[in-house]
C-alpha cells in the first residue's frame, strides 16, 4: 500500500479510536491499570490452507512469517480445530477453551466464559485492558462475553469491527443511490460520518453501552477531513490494513493486556478468486510482522507480551463436493489441522514442536500466562511455552 | 416395485401425479434428517433434468422394493443418531434444504457420524436400485475448457498436475480455432451438437455451453443439430443485477434469511431473465438455484463458469461442457472491501481489467472443472482438453485405453485436433 494512502487510513483508525476514549473519558496507555505486567496479542486469520502457506507450495506466499518470524518463534505445525469451522464458532471457542456450538452468525453469545471475562473478574481489569477487534464481518459483538452464570458481559471485552464502518458506509451509499468516486467527496463520507455520530453502535458492532457516543467538534472536524481524504485516493483498500491500523491505535492508546485481532481478507476466496485469497495471505503475512514489529517498539508491550498467529481453520480439499478453496465445512485434515506461531515472552526458545494440539489448549495456556488458575476448562496448556 | 411412467428420456410424464405421490410416501419412511433434499426434488420434479429424475425415481424405487424390516435395520443407527442429536428439538424442515437445517447439523458434535450413516444409506439403497436396474450405456464424453487469449497463463501445469494421464501439446496454427471446429458444423466435419444429435441424444441438458463472456453463444449460433444449454455470464447480467441487489437485502439472521432465499427461489423473475433465453424454464431455475448456493456465481464470472459446469456436471451429467473463462476487473478502490456490492453500481471509476490475477483464478477454477468430472463413473468415457489461447497449447486427457493419434513432441493443429475429439465423440456407447 502507498504511503499516502497508509497515512489517511492510519489518521482515520486514530480518529476512531479517539472517538472511543473521548466515549470513555480517557482511559490512555500511559495510564496503565489492573497491574498487570505480561500482555497477550491473538491473532487468528480466517481460513487458510497449510499448503498455501507452511508449506513448499505456500513459503512464497508468506515471507515475514516464513524468513522473519518463524527463525524467532515456537511454531506448532499441527494445531487442530475439532469443532464448527465458521468464523464465529471457531473464534468463540479460542476464547473460551470450550468448542462452542451455537448459531454461526453470532446471534447467541458463547456459552462458557471467555478469557476476556475470566481477566477482568478474576484480576479486576477494566473494559479498556480486554479488546477484540476484528475484520470478520460473521462475528457480532456477542462474541466478548458469555452467557455464563457469574459472567456476562459486566466483564466483557471491547468488541470493534472497522472493517464493517467502511462496509457500511459504501452499502448505505449505494443503497440512496449514490455512486463511489474516487474524486467525489459527497458520496461515502456522508455515511461515514453519519455512522460515527451515531448513537447506537451496536450496527458497526461497537460494544459500547450508555454512553453519549458523539465526537467532539474538533475531532470530528479532524475526522471529517480524514474521510475525504480517505474516499478521494485511488489506491486499493483493504479491510484488514483498516483493522490492523485501528488495532494499533488500541496498542498505542490503551495498551491492553489482551488484544485479539481476526484478519479476514482472505475470505474473498468464498467468491472464488484465488488471486485475491492469496492476495489476503500476503497481507496478513505482512500486517503480523508489523504487529510484531510495533509491539517491540511500544515499552508498555516490549519484552513483555506474547503473540499468538493462527488460522481459524484451513480451506477444504480440492476435488471437493464443496468446492475445494471457497470454503471450509469439510471434515477433512486440509479444514481441520492448521498451525500456529508464538512469539515473544513466553517463548522458552524457537523452535517447532510437532506435538499436535488444539485449538481449546490456547484458552488455558493464555490463563497461564496470566497466572488465573482453577479454571474449569477441558485444555491442556501448550508445551514449549513459559507457563 | 413401483412402475413409473417414462418418456423416452426417462422423464417421469408431469401428469403422473400418483407417482410423485407414491415418492412422497417413500420419503416419509426416511429419517427426518434425509428428507428435505429429497421433498425439495418432488416438489420441483419438472425442473430437474433427466439425469436427476432418473437417480431420484431410482434411488425411491430401490427404497420402495425394501421390505420394512431391512428398511428399519438399514436405518435404525441413523434414528438413533438424530435422537442423540436432538433433532426432534430442532425447528428442521422437511420440506427442503435450508440454511438453517445445514447450521444446526454442522454445530452438531455428530455431524460427522450424521453424514456416514446418511452415506450409508445412500449406498445401500442405490445398490439395490443398481441391481435391478439396466445398465446404463457408456456414451463417450467431453470436457472442453478454453482459457482465452487475454489470460497470461504461464503453463498449464503450472501447479498440480490435473490427471496422471494429461499430456502437454503444442498448438501448430490458432488456437482460437479449436473451439470453433469442434462447435461449429463444416463440410467434413460436423459439430459435436450434430455428433450428438446422430447418437440420439435429444436432450439440451446433454450438451452446455458455459461462458464468462459471450463467445460461446456466437460460435454456437451458426451451428445446426443438437440443441444446447448456453449459458453466458455477459448475457445474464440484467438478471444477476437484479438478483445481486435483492441477495444483498438478507439479514443476518439465518431464519429471516432461509425466507427471503425460498422467496427468491420461488418469485417469478421472467422480466429479468435475458430475452435470448426465453422459454428455458428449466435452465432459468438451474441459474437460480445456482446463484443462491453462493460459490461467487453472482461476484466473479470466472467463479461462474467453474461452479456452473460443476453443478451441470453433477446435476444433469452432461455428454458435452464447453467452459470458457474470462477476465475480471480488479476490485476498485476503496470499494474493494465490499466486493459482494454490485462494482458497477457503488463506484463510478471505470472498471480495469485484471489479467494476471484472472488467469490465475482461471487456472485454478479450470482444474476445478476437471476433478468435479472426476467424482462420477462418467469420467472413464471423458475426454479432457484445456486451450490456453495465450500460449497456444492444450493440455489434454484421454479416458484410459484411448490412443491419442499424436505424441508429446508432436505439434497438432486445431483441425487434427478436432478430427480426432470428433472421431472419440463419434465411437459408440458401450
Amino acid at each position: 500500500m502507498d504511503e499516502t494512502r497508509r497515512n489517511l487510513l492510519k489518521a482515520t483508525a486514530a480518529l476512531l479510536v479517539d472517538q472511543w476514549a473521548g466515549a470513555r473519558l480517557g482511559a490512555l496507555a500511559n495510564e496503565p491499570s489492573g497491574g498487570v505486567g505480561r500482555k497477550v496479542v491473538l491473532v487468528a486469520c480466517g481460513g487458510i490452507r497449510r499448503e498455501d502457506t507452511f508449506a513448499e507450495s505456500g513459503f512464497h506466499n508468506i515471507p515475514h512469517l516464513y524468513r522473519d518470524l518463524l527463525p524467532q518463534s515456537a511454531f506448532f505445525p499441527f494445531v487442530r480445530n475439532a469443532g464448527v469451522t465458521s468464523h464465529y464458532n471457531t473464534t468463540s471457542s479460542i476464547i473460551s477453551g470450550n468448542w462452542q456450538r451455537v448459531d454461526d452468525w453470532g446471534k447467541t453469545p458463547p456459552q462458557s466464559p471467555t478469557l476476556y471475562e475470566y481477566l477482568r473478574k478474576r484480576m479486576g481489569l477494566r473494559q479498556d485492558q480486554t479488546w477484540l477487534i476484528s475484520s470478520n464481518k460473521a462475528l457480532t459483538s456477542k462474541i466478548g462475553a458469555s452467557t455464563a452464570r457469574d459472567f456476562g458481559p459486566a466483564y466483557g471485552a471491547n468488541v470493534i469491527f472497522p472493517k464493517q464502518l467502511l462496509i457500511n458506509a459504501v452499502v448505505h451509499a449505494a443503497a440512496a443511490g449514490r455512486a463511489v468516486h474516487s474524486t467525489d467527496r459527497s458520496t461515502v463520507q456522508p455515511e461515514i460520518e453519519a455512522m460515527l455520530n451515531s448513537d447506537n453502535y451496536d450496527g458497526l458492532g461497537w460494544s459500547v453501552s450508555g454512553e453519549d457516543s458523539s465526537l467532539d467538534k474538533l475531532t470530528l472536524g479532524t475526522m471529517q477531513q480524514a474521510i475525504e481524504d480517505l474516499v478521494r485516493t485511488n489506491a486499493p483498500a483493504t479491510g484488514d490494513e483498516f483493522t490492523f491500523l485501528v488495532a494499533t491505535e488500541v496498542l498505542r492508546r490503551f495498551a491492553p493486556s489482551l488484544l485479539t485481532i481476526t484478519f479476514s481478507d482472505m475470505e474473498v476466496a468464498h467468491f472464488g478468486s484465488y488471486s485475491l485469497h492469496m492476495a489476503g495471505i500476503s497481507t496478513v503475512d505482512r500486517l503480523v510482522y508489523e504487529l510484531w514489529n510495533q509491539l517491540q517498539s511500544l515499552p508498555a508491550y516490549k519484552d513483555k507480551t506474547t503473540l499468538f498467529v493462527l488460522p481459524e481453520f484451513g480451506r477444504d480439499l480440492d476435488g471437493s463436493s464443496t468446492n475445494g478453496f471457497f470454503n471450509h465445512r469439510q471434515n477433512t485434515e486440509s479444514t481441520r489441522v492448521t498451525w500456529m506461531m508464538c512469539l515473544g515472552d513466553a517463548v522458552r526458545k524457537a523452535q517447532i514442536i510437532e506435538n499436535p494440539i488444539e485449538q481449546t489448549d490456547i484458552c488455558p495456556s493464555i490463563a497461564r500466562l496470566f497466572e488465573l488458575k482453577n479454571l474449569d476448562l477441558p485444555g491442556k496448556a501448550i508445551p514449549g511455552l513459559w507457563l | 416395485m413401483m412402475q413409473t411412467t417414462t418418456n423416452g428420456v426417462g422423464k417421469i410424464a408431469q401428469s403422473d401425479a400418483a407417482t410423485l405421490a407414491a415418492y412422497r410416501k417413500q420419503v416419509e419412511r426416511l429419517p427426518v434428517t434425509m428428507r428435505p433434499s429429497l421433498n425439495q426434488q418432488l416438489a420441483a420434479w419438472d425442473s430437474l433434468f433427466p439425469f436427476e429424475q432418473r437417480q431420484a425415481s431410482a434411488f425411491l424405487n430401490g427404497l420402495g422394493s425394501l421390505e420394512p424390516s431391512a428398511l428399519d435395520a438399514m436405518i435404525q443407527p441413523l434414528r438413533t443418531l438424530e435422537a442423540k442429536m436432538g433433532v426432534e428439538h430442532w425447528n428442521f424442515s422437511q420440506a427442503g434444504d435450508t440454511m438453517e437445517n445445514a447450521s444446526m447439523l454442522a454445530r452438531s458434535q455428530y455431524y460427522a457420524e450424521w453424514r456416514d450413516e446418511v452415506q450409508k444409506i445412500f449406498e445401500a439403497v442405490n445398490a439395490i436400485a443398481r441391481d435391478s436396474a439396466s445398465t446404463a450405456s457408456k456414451h463417450p464424453r467431453l470436457v472442453l475448457i478454453v482459457l482465452p487469449d487475454s489470460l497470461p497463463v504461464d503453463a498449464l501445469n503450472v501447479w498440480k498436475p490435473w490427471d496422471r494421464r494429461a499430456q502437454i501439446f503444442k498448438i501448430a496454427g490458432d488456437s482460437r480455432r479449436v473451439s470453433e471446429l469442434l462447435i461449429q458444423d463444416h463440410a467434413d466435419q460436423p459439430g459435436i451438437g450434430a455428433l450428438l444429435a446422430r447418437q440420439g441424444s435429444l436432450e439440451s441438458s446433454d450438451m452446455w455451453l458455459i461462458d464468462a463472456d459471450s463467445k460461446l453463444n456466437s460460435i454456437q449460433s451458426s451451428t445446426g443439430g443438437q440443441s444446447a444449454f448456453s449459458l453466458s455470464y455477459a448475457v445474464l447480467k440484467p438478471f444477476r443485477d437484479k438478483f445481486l441487489a435483492e441477495v444483498n437485502t438478507v439479514p443476518k439472521n439465518i431464519e429471516a434469511t432461509d425466507q427471503t432465499l425460498n422467496a427468491m427461489r420461488h418469485r417469478n423473475w421472467e422480466q429479468w431473465w435475458p430475452a435470448e433465453l426465453a422459454g428455458q424454464d428449466q435452465l432459468r431455475h438451474f441459474v437460480v438455484d445456482l446463484f443462491l448456493s453462493g460459490n461467487g456465481a453472482l461476484i466473479f464470472s470466472n467463479a461462474f463458469v467453474e461452479w456452473a459446469a460443476s453443478e451441470a456436471l453433477r446435476r444433469a451429467r452432461p455428454r458435452v461442457i464447453v467452459a470458457r473463462f474470462g477476465l475480471r476487473a480488479k476490485p476498485k478502490p476503496f470499494t474493494g472491501i465490499a466486493i459482494f456490492e454490485n462494482q458497477q453500481q457503488i463506484s463510478a471509476l471505470p472498471d480495469v481489467d485484471d489479467p494476471e490475477g484472472s488467469a490465475v483464478d482461471a487456472l485454478m477454477l479450470a482444474r476445478y472443472i476437471w476433478l468435479a468430472v472426476l467424482r462420477y463413473p462418467e469420467q472413464e468415457q471423458t475426454f479432457g482438453l484445456c486451450i490456453s489461447e495465450h500460449r497456444n497449447s492444450a493440455y489434454l486427457i484421454a479416458p484410459e485405453g484411448t490412443t491419442l493419434p499424436w505424441g508429446p513432441e508432436h505439434a497438432v493443429t486445431p483441425e487434427e485436433l478436432s478430427a480426432g475429439i470428433g472421431r472419440y465423440l463419434s465411437t459408440l456407447a458401450v
